[in-house]
């Protein structure tokens, strides 16, 4: 009881610090901006919305399940990352442990998003660039990609589904596995929550 | 002399009338023409409309919306779409960063992070949108003989920060000479000339030379030819930003550096903020 409430603790802190930063930065946008002081305000809502990327990402995390499959969440590996620029929002959670590992990676703004959708929307591209370890499916509506990858020294099985999803791309990556399993671990995360609150 | 100034109002009035039979004949032949046209289209939708329908019925599992759509259009439209002749366009104000701002602040206390960051990057745009207007008014009204052509100035943000902010000038002659600048910032160009600059090419010494390292104002630059293009100088100024020189039926390269040396670099980078 102690412990959880330690990290209760300390999970409360880190957002206080956090809306704390959001509120100094919009505060200090607004103080530049008024004495014309451009570049600074400029600068300053680059960190606020550095600092929104990283609540973003906190709140998905908090959606995310406990466990992919049958692999439990390493919740000391979590990592949300906000740049406030080029790739907005990084949000990665693993699950398991060797040999049989999973993670899912959220990246707002990806730079493949653009190649996957072409693939997904376009059957000629989709047709062109299809091998037999490659296949489209459906998760919760939503078009994705299914990769395959034989490990040539184990033998082993890793999948690699890839749901794009407007300016969002989930992925999930599961070792060891088949397609019955990967499929059924995505269904089991909300993508839609998702999506509304990467947006 | 009367009857000179009656046969020439008798000649004139016969040149009207005629004028306005042939007017009055065109107009109805255009009508007559468009009506046949406007016949004929439907005649050909609907048959088109028909054999779609056919053969969807007759597949009986087409499951696309498409060719039902098409059809759609095709029976309403009549195969004659209006077009569009005039509208007040889009009035270009740029966002309200004081608003956005508070708005950002607000959604942010109620928990609505996606609208407070949407809030930001409204209010960015605003900024960077200020920022770009400053720097194109510093811009000089005309480099060496070539005049500003005031409508194709250009300031485009994004408000993401990484494509930021770009700058677009055109000097020009009205005849085939032609200079023009942009400013980027935070530009993904960067990368390329730092690539040239810091040695990661070989400059050549002897052939045809296309590219070579340069100075503009102190600032270390690349400049390039191209029969097909010109003269092209590039100036990285600070962390992010670069300066592109573009000069069009320049007869040296003495004269696209003269031009070059005519904006002042240390202002734009001033109020760009860079160091």
């Amino acid at each position: 009881m102690k412990k959880f409430n330690l990290i209760l603790l300390f999970l409360a802190s880190g957002l206080v610090t956090l809306a704390q930063d959001f509120d100094k930065n919009v505060a200090t946008a607004k103080s530049t901006y008024a004495s014309g002081n451009l570049q600074d305000s400029r600068f300053a809502m680059e960190q606020a919305l550095r600092d929104l990327d990283m609540a973003i990402g906190k709140e998905i995390l908090k959606v995310l399940p406990a466990k992919l499959g049958s692999l439990a969440a390493v919740e000391k590996e979590d990592n949300v990352t906000g740049s406030g620029s080029y790739v907005g929002l990084y949000v990665n959670r693993h699950y398991g442990a060797d040999p049989k590992r999973g993670s899912i990676e959220i990246i707002n703004n990806s730079p493949m998003i653009n190649s996957l959708n072409a693939i997904l929307s376009m059957p000629v591209i989709g047709g062109m660039m299809r091998d037999e370890n490659q296949k489209m499916v459906k998760i919760q509506g939503y078009k994705s990609i299914l990769n395959k990858q034989v490990n040539s020294d184990t033998g082993k099985t890793n999948y690699e589904l890839q749901i794009p999803m407007n300016n969002t791309l989930v992925t999930l990556k599961i070792d060891d596995t088949n397609e019955g399993e990967i499929t059924a671990a995505a269904n089991a995360i909300p993508l839609a929550k998702i999506v509304q609150m990467a947006q | 002399m009367k009857f000179h100034y009656v046969l020439a109002f008798g000649t004139s009035l016969c040149l009207a009338s005629v004028g306005t039979e042939a007017q009055v004949l065109n107009r109805l032949k255009q009508k007559v023409e468009n009506k046949t046209e406007q016949k004929a289209g439907e005649e050909i939708d609907k048959l088109f409309g028909g054999k779609k329908k056919q053969s969807d019925s007759q597949s009986g599992q087409s499951g696309q919306g498409g060719s039902g759509q098409q059809g759609g259009q095709g029976g309403s439209s009549g195969g004659s779409n209006p077009s569009n002749k005039g509208g007040g366009g889009l009035i270009s104000t740029p966002p309200d960063v004081n608003q956005n701002l508070i708005d950002a602040e607000a959604a942010y206390k109620k928990n609505s992070y996606g609208e407070a960051r949407y809030s930001v990057q409204q209010a960015m745009l605003g900024v960077e949108l200020q920022i770009g207007n400053k720097i194109i008014k510093s811009l000089p009204e005309s480099v060496v003989g070539l005049n500003k052509e005031a409508e194709s100035d250009q300031v485009t943000s994004t408000g993401w920060g990484w494509a930021g902010l770009t700058i677009h000038r055109e000097y020009s002659d009205k005849n085939d000479k032609q200079f023009s600048v942009t400013i980027s910032n935070n530009s993904i160009l960067m990368a390329g000339v730092n690539a040239y600059l810091s040695g990661g090419y070989a400059q050549q010494t002897n052939g045809e030379q296309n590219w070579k390292q340069t100075k503009v104002k102190g600032y270390r630059a690349v400049i390039e030819y191209s029969e097909g293009s010109g003269y092209t100088l590039s100036v990285p100024i600070g962390q992010s930003s670069i300066i592109v020189y573009e000069g069009i039926n320049f007869a040296s390269e003495q004269e696209m550096m003269k031009s070059a040396e005519v904006i002042n670099i240390d202002a734009i980078k001033k109020e760009l903020g860079e160091q």
